[in-house]
């Protein structure tokens, strides 16, 4: 519930207690140009262009300025008044207030003005700028300036392409010292190692002496740079964002599952960066690093065909194979492991999950998962995997025991429980040799995984799985939020959705499944009512649900 | 295609003949490449004829919403490729219609003098194309040269001598050139004079004059319910000029005359157009007279103009504006408008659609020949076959522009 309204322009808008004028103003959607504010940092108010008419309480005067004006017709400087404009990203809400914003001339002209002084120096840069084509000078010059250059001595020159860092690149001429990455650093890196030197035309953003930009969220900086002075090392003269497109991804990096943009060019069906999706339950407004250059791996290190015996194989023939492989699981159905994976999708999970439970009679799940790291106690978190979460509810919806961990696989396959196992993804949290050789030795050992790893190489058969790029799945994040990653990319090689793969396998089998498409196996998952992600082309996303295993 | 009609009364026959199917076009020279006529004769005497359009459909509506609003102009010129610089102005006049904004008015009547120099030119490929069809190549190249002398022109102005693509929104790609007015002022007598000649070669030729007179006759009203417009419209007596009854630019401060026909036949469309040439000559000369020799032709706003190229390499305000409008697009408000002036061959609209974006939505031609298509199988039915040639070459169907 707001605490109260103010009115910008005379269009009503709520506001909650401690809100600044241009944040109730951004919670509605109202765009009030700036710079140096960023609804995740504090507010220097320096770059001056959110400046906007504060109108005066009933029965108090204006605040005015005296300045002195040019006259044409007197030939001479004049004595005038000048409203006093205020900072939108200073000046709280308070019930009632008035703010003109587009529709007061001092302010346009304040606003120009700025946007004059902001360019007196700016390179002439855009066509080798990576900035060009979303960069606010641009903008904003088009939408409150449109005067051309009247200052026409030398501009100021500043170092370019100065290394920041393994992942930044810094241009100071292009800088308009809005002072977000400083922020940046300082407030969600908790690493202040950015600062700024100098004064007037000639300040510059540095380094802390002895100290690279090396914390884990320096892409960060590039990310809230509203003009091109910070560009990223590993998007640099790599793509013009103009021919890229947009989708809404999750992060497969840690259980955060930090929302994001995977930007690709449909030209090339390659992805080339992440971007964070404002979240303010998941991620807030950020990624970390790790996370931020975890893009390619929608491509990098995948298996692309389908392997028998160690060699690529068509896709028909391998499903032939495994089905021959699996032919005894009839016979002694007890006998058979499945393997889920904490790296695929819900939808590949519970595929094999309710193949395993209604037609091979298996009783235990088993997990395979990326190994732990480190977090970082700001966004990333030791598990590294984006769907641990979802195979818990995966199992516990299909009535399973919780998924034992890998190592009790290994010692089962010791004590020789199992002939058969069916796998989904590459990679293991324990020893990848013991788990290698006991699967080898197996009757039958089918792998489904994205990427390779020690599971597809050790499998007899493995088939290969689209990437979570690829096909458009859920995941469920540490604190228990299905999100949705839409298919960005059409899938290499002749990779398919895990969850077809499955289907195709069990056709193989002779074993007919009910679900045909993701819809029904998100019945399975998630029993009405179903949750609703906002449509893939929807401008705002916020596509997290809390769900209770 | 329809089924042969063979239940034909043979006591009505001297000779008993069969019907027969014959195939005119699309590869018949006077079918100007485009058109199919499947005709059904009886002797030479055309029973039932079915027209075919569409040999030259090339997606142009589909095309326009790949690219920003500007990328059109290429593809508009591309239209009725006889008077591209009509097609230019008509279409920077519909996106300007959107955009609520006029050009300034040297340019309005820079646009007339190209626009109605085009229109010489249509209607000289128009006529000396219909003769030469009937056998008569000498004032075809006669017409040819005279319309040479107006592509000099253009060639000067636009660097180009067919497709020009000199329309812009806001404006013109250039100012006229420095000696424009002179140019103008020398072609345009010198192409009167072969025009003349040539017109006394056909008009006193009997041979001529017995194919096009009282040949494809069309009446009033049902060139009205086709949606006739042009100098088509016009030669069955109806006095309907964009420039006249809804004047566009600054046609409204010129004097000059709608000729109409009374009969409707070929003969009245090649007097028409004949005519109208000299109503052009009329409007140019009255156009140069008060188009001022110094003045801005292009809006001054830089959301819709391209800053001059020294400042784009120069400085960043022009590289912004530049950037911005070569690629985002010229940002028109959402909305949809309707806009359409007089083409060489009758209405021309375009009715555009835009989300708001640097790029079209939808655009939607209509070609004043696509209307006229629908009548020609009035006109020929029951006509001989010699007779299709001059009635389908006085309608001026243009492929370019009445396949979309």
């Amino acid at each position: 519930m707001a605490d109260g309204t103010i009115k910008i322009d005379g269009r009503t808008v709520p506001f909650d207690k401690g809100d600044t004028v241009i944040k109730a103003a951004y919670k509605a959607g109202i765009d009030i140009p700036h710079y140096c504010w960023h609804p995740g940092l504090s507010a220097p108010a320096n770059c001056r262009m959110c400046l906007v008419d504060v109108e005066p309480p009933p029965g108090r005067p204006k605040m005015q300025l005296d300045v002195l004006q040019w006259d044409a017709a007197k030939n001479d400087y004049v004595t005038s008044k000048k409203t006093k404009l205020i900072p939108a990203c200073q000046q709280s809400c308070a019930d009632g207030m008035s703010v003109l914003s587009d529709s007061s001339d001092e302010v346009s002209q304040a606003r120009k003005a700025v946007q004059e002084l902001l360019l007196l120096n700016h390179p002439v840069d855009c066509p080798i700028c990576d900035q060009a084509g979303e960069c606010d000078l641009q903008d904003y010059w088009l939408e409150h300036d449109r005067s051309k250059k009247r200052m026409m001595d030398e501009p100021v020159h500043k170092p370019k392409a100065e290394v920041f860092g393994e992942t930044i690149v810094y241009d100071a001429e292009r800088c308009i010292m809005c002072t977000r990455c400083i922020r940046v650093s300082k407030e969600v890196a908790k690493d202040p190692v950015l600062d700024m030197r100098q004064r007037g035309n000639r300040n510059e953003i540095v380094v802390a002496p002895g100290r690279e930009l090396d914390h884990n969220y320096s892409l960060m900086t590039e990310h809230v740079c509203p003009v091109g002075a910070l560009t990223s090392n590993h998007f640099r003269f790599k793509a013009r964002v103009w021919f890229l497109r947009s989708a809404r991804s999750v992060c497969q990096g840690c259980a955060t599952g930090c929302n994001a943009y995977l930007d690709f060019d449909p030209r090339d069906n390659k992805p080339y960066r992440y971007r964070p999706r404002d979240n303010e339950s998941v991620n807030g407004y950020w990624m970390c690093d790790v996370g931020m250059l975890s893009y390619p791996e929608a491509h990098e290190g995948r298996l692309e065909n389908a392997l028998v015996g160690g060699e690529d194989s068509e896709l028909a023939e391998a499903l032939d194979q495994a089905a021959e492989k699996l032919r005894g699981l009839d016979a002694e159905p007890g006998r058979v492991a499945i393997v889920l994976s904490a790296q695929h999708s819900c939808e590949d999970n519970v595929a094999l999950a309710h193949l395993a439970a209604t037609k091979f009679g298996a009783k235990d799940l088993y997990v395979a998962r990326r190994a732990d790291g480190e977090a970082d106690g700001i966004l990333m978190v030791a598990d590294r995997n984006p769907n641990a979460a979802g195979v818990e509810l995966v199992a516990s919806r299909l009535g399973f025991a919780s998924p034992k961990p890998m190592r009790a696989l290994v010692e089962a396959l010791a004590d020789g429980r199992y002939d058969y196992v069916i796998s989904l993804g590459a990679e293991v949290d324990c020893d990848a040799t013991a788990v290698k050789e006991k699967l080898m030795r197996l009757k039958g050992f089918v792998a489904i995984a994205s990427h390779e790893g020690p599971l597809p190489q050790a499998a007899h058969i493995a088939l290969p799985a689209a990437s979570w790029a690829e096909a458009a799945g859920t995941y469920v994040n540490a604190k228990g939020m299905a999100q949705q990653a839409d298919k960005v990319l059409v899938p290499i090689g002749d990779a398919h959705a895990g969850w077809q793969l499955v289907a195709a396998l069990a056709k193989k089998l002779g074993v007919e499944v009910h679900w045909k498409k993701r819809a029904d196996l998100e019945a399975l998952l998630f029993p009405a009512p179903a949750p609703v992600f906002s449509a893939p082309d929807a401008a705002e996303p916020a596509a997290s649900m809390e769900v209770q295993p | 295609m329809e089924p042969l009609d063979i239940e034909l009364d043979e006591t009505e026959l001297e000779l008993p003949t069969d019907p027969m199917q014959v195939n005119m076009g699309p590869a018949h020279p006077a079918m100007h490449g485009t058109i199919r006529m499947v005709v059904e004769l009886s002797g030479e005497t055309i029973k039932k004829v079915d027209v075919q359009i569409g040999y030259l459909h090339r997606g142009f509506e589909k095309m326009c919403e790949r690219g920003t609003w500007t990328q059109v102009f290429p593809y508009v010129d591309r239209l009725n490729y006889a008077s591209p610089l009509l097609n230019n102005v008509a279409f920077a006049l519909a996106v300007e219609k959107m955009l609520g904004v006029t050009v300034p008015e040297r340019c309005q009547h820079y646009r007339v003098v190209l626009g109605e120099l085009a229109r010489i030119c249509d209607h000289l490929v128009c006529s000396g194309a219909m003769a030469m069809e009937l056998g008569a190549f000498t004032p075809f190249l006669w017409f040819t040269k005279a319309r040479e002398f107006i592509w000099d022109v253009f060639e000067e102005e636009t660097g180009a001598r067919v497709t020009h693509s000199f329309g812009r929104v806001g404006g013109m790609a250039k100012p006229p050139s420095p000696n424009f007015k002179q140019m103008v002022r020398t072609a345009v007598p010198a192409a009167l004079a072969l025009i003349e000649d040539g017109e006394k070669l056909l008009l006193a030729n009997r041979i001529f004059l017995d194919r096009i007179e009282n040949v494809g006759v069309m009446s009033k009203d049902l060139a009205l319910a086709l949606g006739w417009t042009g100098v088509v419209l016009r030669s069955t007596g109806v006095p309907y000029d964009v420039r006249k009854v809804h004047p566009y630019l600054t046609y409204d401060r010129y004097e000059f005359d709608v000729p109409v026909g009374s009969r409707g036949d070929n003969y009245d469309r090649f007097m028409c157009r004949q005519e109208e040439i000299r109503q052009s000559a009329r409007i140019i000369e009255q156009a140069l007279e008060q188009m001022a020799d110094e003045g801005p032709i292009n809006l001054d706003d830089p959301r819709i103009v391209l800053p001059p190229k020294d400042e784009v390499y120069s400085t960043i305000e022009g590289t912004i504006q530049h950037f911005k409008i070569v690629m985002e697009g010229i940002k028109v408000p959402a909305g949809e408008c309707y806009s359409y002036t007089e083409a060489g061959n009758g209405e021309l609209g375009f009715y555009i659609v835009s989300d708001g974006s640097g790029t079209p939505y939808r655009i939607r031609i209509r070609p004043p020949c696509f209307a006229t298509m629908q009548g020609v199988e009035t006109m020929i039915v029951g006509g001989m076959i010699p007779d299709v040639v001059p009635t389908f070459g006085s309608v001026n169907m243009i492929g370019g522009e009445c396949d979309h």
